[in-house]
């Protein structure tokens, strides 16, 4: 049997907002296992995007926990979720998020850079292939100015898969595409997930999606329930 | 974190694409201005000051009205110091037909220390010191004693063959009354004169010259006596007057460019700031921990201080060079060096200023939270860096702690910030309320939507403007009111000892000789003996060494009108037996309208009532006095006449007649002394206009960076517009009525406070009149129009591409 590798207990999450106290996430427990696929879904507003941060450990809940690769967040400080994130998370966002001042190879390696790996060469290496493998070889030198939406968010997964994370959290990564784009980037996204064997996260609107995902978790209204 | 190249690398793309590169400009603009001007600065300093010493003929002298004990020279040389002793006396000197009262100067051939001293023989041969038995007349004296060289004059006892002439000579005195032509002889011939004997008024100076700590020491060491007193180059009253001022313009210039280039740091950090808070954010969500954030912030910091340094320094030589270009004839050729100094000084500048200016805002970067990937979030920044602010505070402390003027300006610009940024509002808000066609009234209320953003760029702008505005005003104010003080055709030759029997004689040759002259105005010699009734030895006055009126002979003259160039400040001129006094010496006296004052002359008592105070130019060459009379309160007294009048170089010939012709009237003539003096104006006012221009250059670079950053921080909102089907012709004539209205209001409101803080410098910092520039209120709005159009050029064809 898989073993959980995210375990989320009774969380809640409140902000304040004019004074008041909004509560955004109420009471939300499930578990995650090693090498799933899970969507999140839900309307504008369900709290999907901030329980993804919780489970990406971006942000603290504010009661209840979440256990992830076997620690628990609550008890972990900025600098030693940060280290977690480094070593076992990968991220794909709507927005690509790319640095704008580095190529195409450079923002693949980076996340290697930020672990502490300083073999330059090696590092190159891993992202080239990486590159070829979204269908990038030779585009390596561009900058994400001269890259359309869709090879920014194959720049963005091969950023996401270089480091071999245990989970890949996916926020709406078709959202700014194309429909045949998306689709590419759908087909690249769980590819690499099942060559990997990593765990997949996806916050999406898009049920066609969620269906290719395991399992499917829906928001409404700071509640979760997983979808038949 | 090891430097990897691909963190250079990346560090270096950012600074030329992630918008650093203004940050870097403006550390570079730092580095440069301060490089140039401080090198130039402290060069003209070093020329000022030399100069200086040239007028004295040495670092430093002692004055003494009597003979100055050996051991002072013994304990000067002792501590490695060159001395050389000078004593000089009045006497009269005999030509076979003619006779001259003469300032006899006899000194040591090692005479001057400082400054240029040129003698010419009879071979024409310039000769630079005087040896023993030679003889060395000024030009005048020639005429005036109707011989030549190789004639033999008597000076008191000693018969002297004349060696030849003094072609130019240091210690050149400003004082038409105590000018008397001028001889050399040298110091073993003093005995042969007879002239020093008990009673004889001897004048003796020492010259001393070395290192400033030796100097220093030995002035410490010493216990003045009376009668003596020292004089350095800080003590020459005019030429040191100007250079203070110069000084002080050249601190409050370098302070101004530093404030402009300070100010486009800050903003523009703030929008890589705002720019890559999200890069942050993203780099945290990957996993990358503070620490290594802050290398990488801290490599792209050094890459730009390190380029900025180099590219500064070479920019700032460049700057200095081109500075000096137009000023090769007037500065000396052996320019003295000024060594690492001004690197240092621009580097301690641009880390005072960039460190808080950069590391404040990246550290608010640092803040930037991991989740704002996925949501925006509102942070909390933490303000552990702000103590760096104490780095620029304390410099300022150090440097300019006692300079008034720079915390005049500084404390102004605080206060004018606020009022400049609200003032401009305020008259956008005015304007917004008239009707206006579609291009200004978008612009109008894009910019009363954004008030704290229009508020910060108005406030900015107008600054900068301002800053340009002062450097050049108070440049032109200084340099004007210099030049009013020497105008071309201010008197360079003064006649006294005019009998009265010979006045209208006199006034007529000078008119015939067609030699522009001043009135003729009554000399009467005599003392002060009481204020408001009171003796002046029991005055409190009197025990203020400062105070050296009350203890002197001094000059009166009594007239019927004022002259028109002295400004009456308080009181009338009117009444009988009444004095109008000048305002400082009044000031001084403690001496108020209606006061009574006892004067004496021959012994012979006289009171008068002050009826007038009067501000006087001295430095002025001009006719001025600080008491003068009306006619029934001294024109009884014994008098002689002095006039005034200006002498071109070719008109000599007339004026040697004019001494031919009346031998017992003195001519001053001080065209040698105003040539110097004008020189040393000229100097000054070519340094301080190139300063000025290279001020106004950098204020208009920033304030040209700034609004490029302005529209560049538009681009978003501009290509939305733009995406929506707005067209061209409307988003640019927005923009340009948008920008086109911060540049006129924020040029009127520079021009107003540029003329608020200029009034306060001159009449507190300068001690000036002020002087209104109408002018400006043109100029300024014109100016900033013109940047804004340079500006929205360059960027207007990429603000217009739309969505892709």
């Amino acid at each position: 049997m898989s073993q959980s590798i995210i375990s989320v207990e009774n969380i809640t999450k409140s902000v304040i907002s004019n004074e008041n106290e909004l509560s955004i996430l109420k009471g939300i427990s499930f578990n995650i296992n090693e090498g799933e696929s899970v969507a999140i879904m839900g309307t504008s507003g369900a709290g999907k995007s901030t329980l993804m941060s919780l489970l990406a450990g971006l942000d603290q809940p504010s009661s209840g926990s979440i256990s992830l690769l076997g620690s628990t967040i609550s008890e972990m400080d900025d600098e030693q979720r940060a280290k977690m994130r480094s070593e076992s998370i990968g991220f794909v966002f709507q927005n690509f998020l790319l640095i704008p001042s580095l190529t195409a190879l450079q923002n693949v390696t980076l996340p290697m850079l930020l672990r502490g790996n300083e073999d330059q060469q090696g590092n190159e290496l891993k992202a080239k292939k990486l590159l070829a493998e979204v269908g990038l070889a030779g585009r390596e030198t561009h900058l994400p100015t001269q890259l359309s939406g869709g090879e920014q968010q194959r720049v963005a997964l091969a950023r996401a898969f270089v480091t071999q994370p245990k989970i890949l959290f996916a926020d709406e990564p078709t959202g700014n595409l194309d429909q045949k784009t998306a689709q590419t980037i759908v087909e690249l996204l769980f590819a690499m997930n099942k060559d990997q064997g990593t765990t997949l996260v996806l916050v999406t609107h898009d049920p066609e999606l969620a269906k290719r995902c395991q399992r499917t978790l829906v928001m409404n209204a700071g509640q979760c329930q997983e979808s038949a | 974190m090891k430097t990897n190249k691909m963190i250079v690398s990346w560090s270096w793309r950012e600074i030329w694409s992630g918008q650093l590169w203004p940050v870097m400009v403006a550390l570079t603009l730092i580095i440069a201005c301060v490089v140039a001007l401080s090198t130039l600065a402290l060069r003209v300093e070093k020329v000022m000051t030399n100069q200086g010493r040239d007028l004295l003929a040495a670092d430093l002298v002692l004055r003494s009205s009597n003979p100055i004990s050996d051991s002072l020279a013994q304990k000067a040389q002792e501590a490695g110091l060159t001395v050389s002793s000078q004593s000089r006396f009045q006497t009269m000197a005999f030509s076979e037909e003619k006779l001259q009262l003469v300032t006899v100067k006899s000194v040591e051939s090692s005479y001057p220390l400082r400054g240029e001293l040129a003698l010419r023989d009879a071979n024409q041969s310039l000769i630079n010191q005087v040896k023993p038995g030679e003889l060395w007349l000024s030009a005048r004296l020639f005429s005036i004693l109707d011989t030549k060289i190789g004639e033999t004059i008597a000076i008191g006892d000693a018969e002297l063959a004349i060696t030849g002439v003094i072609e130019v000579e240091p210690e050149l005195a400003y004082n038409p009354f105590n000018s008397i032509p001028n001889l050399f002889i040298h110091r073993s011939d003093l005995d042969k004169t007879g002239a020093i004997q008990i009673g004889s008024r001897v004048r003796y100076r020492l010259f001393i010259n070395g290192d400033p700590t030796s100097l220093a020491a030995l002035q410490e060491s010493y216990e003045l006596q009376a009668g003596e007193s020292w004089v350095d180059q800080n003590r020459e009253s005019r030429a040191v007057r100007l250079m203070d001022k110069a000084k002080q313009y050249l601190s409050l210039t370098i302070l101004m460019v530093i404030l402009m280039a300070a100010v486009t740091l800050i903003l523009t950090c703030l929008h890589y700031v705002r720019n890559r808070s999200e890069t942050v954010s993203m780099l945290k969500s990957m996993g990358s921990s503070r620490a290594w954030l802050r290398s990488w912030l801290t490599t792209q910091v050094l890459i730009m201080f390190s380029l900025a340094f180099v590219i500064g320094s070479s920019l700032g030589m460049l700057l200095e060079y081109l500075l000096r270009v137009p000023l090769a004839d007037i500065l000396p050729q052996d320019l003295p060096s000024v060594g690492i100094q001004p690197f240092l000084f621009a580097l301690g500048v641009a880390l005072c200023i960039g460190l808080p200016a950069l590391l404040i805002p990246l550290t608010r970067l640092l803040d930037a939270p991991a989740i704002n990937v996925i949501q925006k979030q509102s942070v909390k920044y933490s303000k552990t860096s702000w103590w760096l602010l104490l780095l620029p505070l304390t410099a300022l402390i150090v440097f300019y702690g006692s300079n008034k003027l720079v915390w005049m300006v500084l404390i102004g610009l605080l206060v004018l910030f606020v009022v400049l940024a609200a003032l401009s509002y305020g008259f956008l808000q005015l304007l917004g309320k008239l009707k206006w066609g579609a291009a200004f009234s978008l612009a109008l209320s894009r910019i009363s939507r954004a008030p704290k953003n229009s508020m910060m760029q108005l406030a900015a702008l107008s600054g900068s403007l301002m800053l340009v505005a002062l450097i050049w005003l108070v440049k032109s104010d200084l340099l004007g009111d210099w030049q009013q003080t020497l105008a071309p055709d201010a008197p360079n030759v003064f006649s006294i000892n005019i009998s009265p029997e010979q006045q209208q004689d006199y006034l007529q040759a000078l008119d015939q000789a067609g030699l522009p002259h001043s009135d003729a105005f009554a000399i009467i010699r005599g003392r002060i003996t009481k204020i408001k009734g009171q003796q002046t030895s029991e005055l409190e006055a009197y025990q203020d060494p400062e105070v050296r009126i009350l203890k002197r002979e001094v000059n009166f003259t009594w007239m019927d009108q004022l002259p028109v160039y002295n400004e009456v400040v308080a009181g009338d001129w009117t009444g009988e037996k009444t004095v109008s006094v000048e305002q400082g010496v009044a000031e001084e006296l403690g001496l108020q309208i209606g006061d009574t004052m006892t004067f004496e002359v021959n012994s012979q008592p006289f009171t008068a009532t002050v009826n007038s105070l009067r501000a006087v130019e001295w430095q002025s060459l001009k006719p001025n006095f600080v008491f003068i009379f009306s006619e029934d309160a001294v024109a009884d007294l014994p008098s002689t006449w002095m006039v005034s009048f200006r002498a071109e170089e070719d008109q000599t010939p007339l004026v040697n007649e004019l001494a031919r012709s009346y031998p017992t009237v003195t001519l001053l003539d001080l065209r040698t002394m105003a040539t110097k003096v004008q020189s040393l104006l000229r100097q000054i006012s070519w340094s301080l206009t190139g300063l000025a221009a290279l001020g106004v250059v950098a204020g208009i670079l920033l304030i040209f960076t700034l609004l490029r950053l302005s529209l560049s921080e538009r681009k978003r909102e501009i290509t939305l517009y733009r995406t929506l089907g707005a067209s061209k012709k409307r988003i640019s004539h927005t923009l340009w009525a948008e920008y086109g209205l911060l540049a006129v209001s924020g040029g009127l409101v520079a021009a107003i406070a540029a003329e608020v803080i200029l009034s306060a410098l001159m009449t507190w910092g300068f001690e000036l009149s002020p002087q209104w520039h109408p002018g400006m209120f043109l100029v300024l709005p014109v100016l900033a129009i013109l940047v804004v159009f340079v500006s929205l050029r360059s960027v207007i064809k990429g603000l217009l591409k739309p969505l892709r």
